[in-house]
């Protein structure tokens, strides 16, 4: 299982409500932004889940 | 033919305090209207966004109170008439308690440093050191070449030296050297530092082996009501037994047998715990039920809803309404 970040419900972080929520909970650098949208480091990513339920637009879930 | 007819003007308005609220969402799990709408909790209680744990909907709220009468923080309030329901007696009321007595109380301070919402302030008032140590010290003027040791070494501040402006026609360093009696705690550092012997120093509390008789420490402690959140900090912490404390809710709180716990990653039961109950260790997140007062924020902040809790019985009486009873049943196990 890994997170999947879906682009269309994310809308990118300039209109994000948390601007950028997912990146600023997750503490183990598994999320960066790249050209204004959040982008997934596999390799850092803990599995924890806060993006997946923090996220204003359910942008984010595991496939 | 009868009837029956009744007029009259009631205004009711329902507050939420924030400050006061700590985003558990019982309102929410309890409210007929679903017309309370909780925000997001971790975001929130980790400042990443500013906005009020939880939104009203004022077309959806029915003003009927009971999310200010289960709230166990007194984060809502329901007025009618200009009155809080809490002080009405046809109202719910929360049994729930915290007490320090002053009696029993020797103001160690340990219950006002451990308490989560620095609810707990204490004042007190030391014994002065002529209580504690006696002794007699002299100073030979006619040895002491004023070098100035005794006074930088003095850990008690106690000793001056009385300099005066150097000039040909009075060519001595200093007038005096003096030791306070009021500040002297008679360990005899000066005695010992002293290059030319000139000072002696007897501690007669320690030669006579005087008998300690511990002074008393007098003092003031006040608990807030309006902070304090019955944790059972207080109570825990507490070495003689003068804090009490009743808490809103009785029952078990544990995590799920089959739940890998990202502690250290995720710690967003931690963060949101208003009572400081919870801890990550070795990576999992390890919750004290002593000072638990099973609010529930935790079990709603946990991504992987790893935590279960199972409330018994909440300490809320002079509940009348069967249609309320009921409801705050879904609160509890069934």
């Amino acid at each position: 299982m890994v997170v999947i970040i879906d682009k269309e419900k994310c809308g990118g972080i300039a209109d994000c409500p948390g601007e950028g929520l997912c990146i600023k909970l997750c503490e183990q650098g598994a999320i960066k932004e790249v050209d204004s949208e959040p982008v997934l480091v596999p390799e850092n990513c803990d599995d924890c889940d806060l993006c997946i339920q923090n996220c204003p637009n359910q942008a984010i879930s595991k496939g | 033919m009868s009837s029956v007819e009744r007029e009259g003007k009631e205004i009711r308005s329902l507050t939420h305090k924030n400050e006061k609220c700590v985003g558990c969402g019982i309102c929410s799990d309890v409210c007929p209207t679903t017309a309370i709408k909780m925000g997001p909790l971790l975001p929130i209680a980790r400042g990443l966004v500013k906005m009020d744990y939880l939104t009203i909907n004022k077309n959806d709220c029915c003003l009927c109170g009971l999310c200010a009468s289960s709230c166990p923080f007194d984060a809502l309030e329901l007025d009618i008439n200009g009155i809080n329901t809490k002080k009405m007696d046809n109202y719910p009321l929360w049994t729930h308690d915290a007490s320090i007595d002053s009696e029993t109380c020797i103001y160690c301070g340990r219950c006002s440093t451990a308490c989560p919402t620095d609810a707990i302030f204490l004042q007190r008032s030391l014994p002065d050191v002529k209580e504690l140590v006696r002794g007699e010290t002299e100073v030979d003027q006619d040895k002491c070449i004023q070098c100035g040791v005794c006074e930088e070494m003095c850990p008690a501040e106690a000793i001056t030296m009385d300099r005066n402006d150097i000039n040909s026609s009075n060519p001595s360093i200093a007038s005096s050297v003096d030791i306070d009696e009021s500040k002297c705690i008679y360990c005899g550092i000066c005695r010992r530092a002293c290059p030319v012997d000139a000072i002696k120093i007897v501690c007669t509390t320690c030669m006579e082996r005087d008998e300690i008789v511990n002074p008393e420490i007098k003092g003031d402690i006040i608990l807030d009501e309006d902070t304090c959140i019955k944790c059972g900090w207080c109570q825990e912490v507490c070495p003689v037994d003068a804090a009490e404390v009743t808490k809103p809710f009785e029952g078990e709180i544990f995590l799920r047998d089959d739940f890998t716990c990202k502690g250290d990653s995720c710690h967003a039961c931690a963060d949101v715990c208003p009572c400081n109950a919870i801890s990550i260790v070795e990576g999992k997140s390890v919750i004290n039920p002593i000072f638990c007062i099973l609010c529930g924020a935790c079990t709603k902040a946990c991504p992987q809803q790893g935590i279960i809790l199972k409330r018994k019985n909440m300490n809320l009486e002079n509940v009348k309404s069967k249609a309320w009873t009921n409801r705050l049943a879904d609160l509890l196990e069934d």
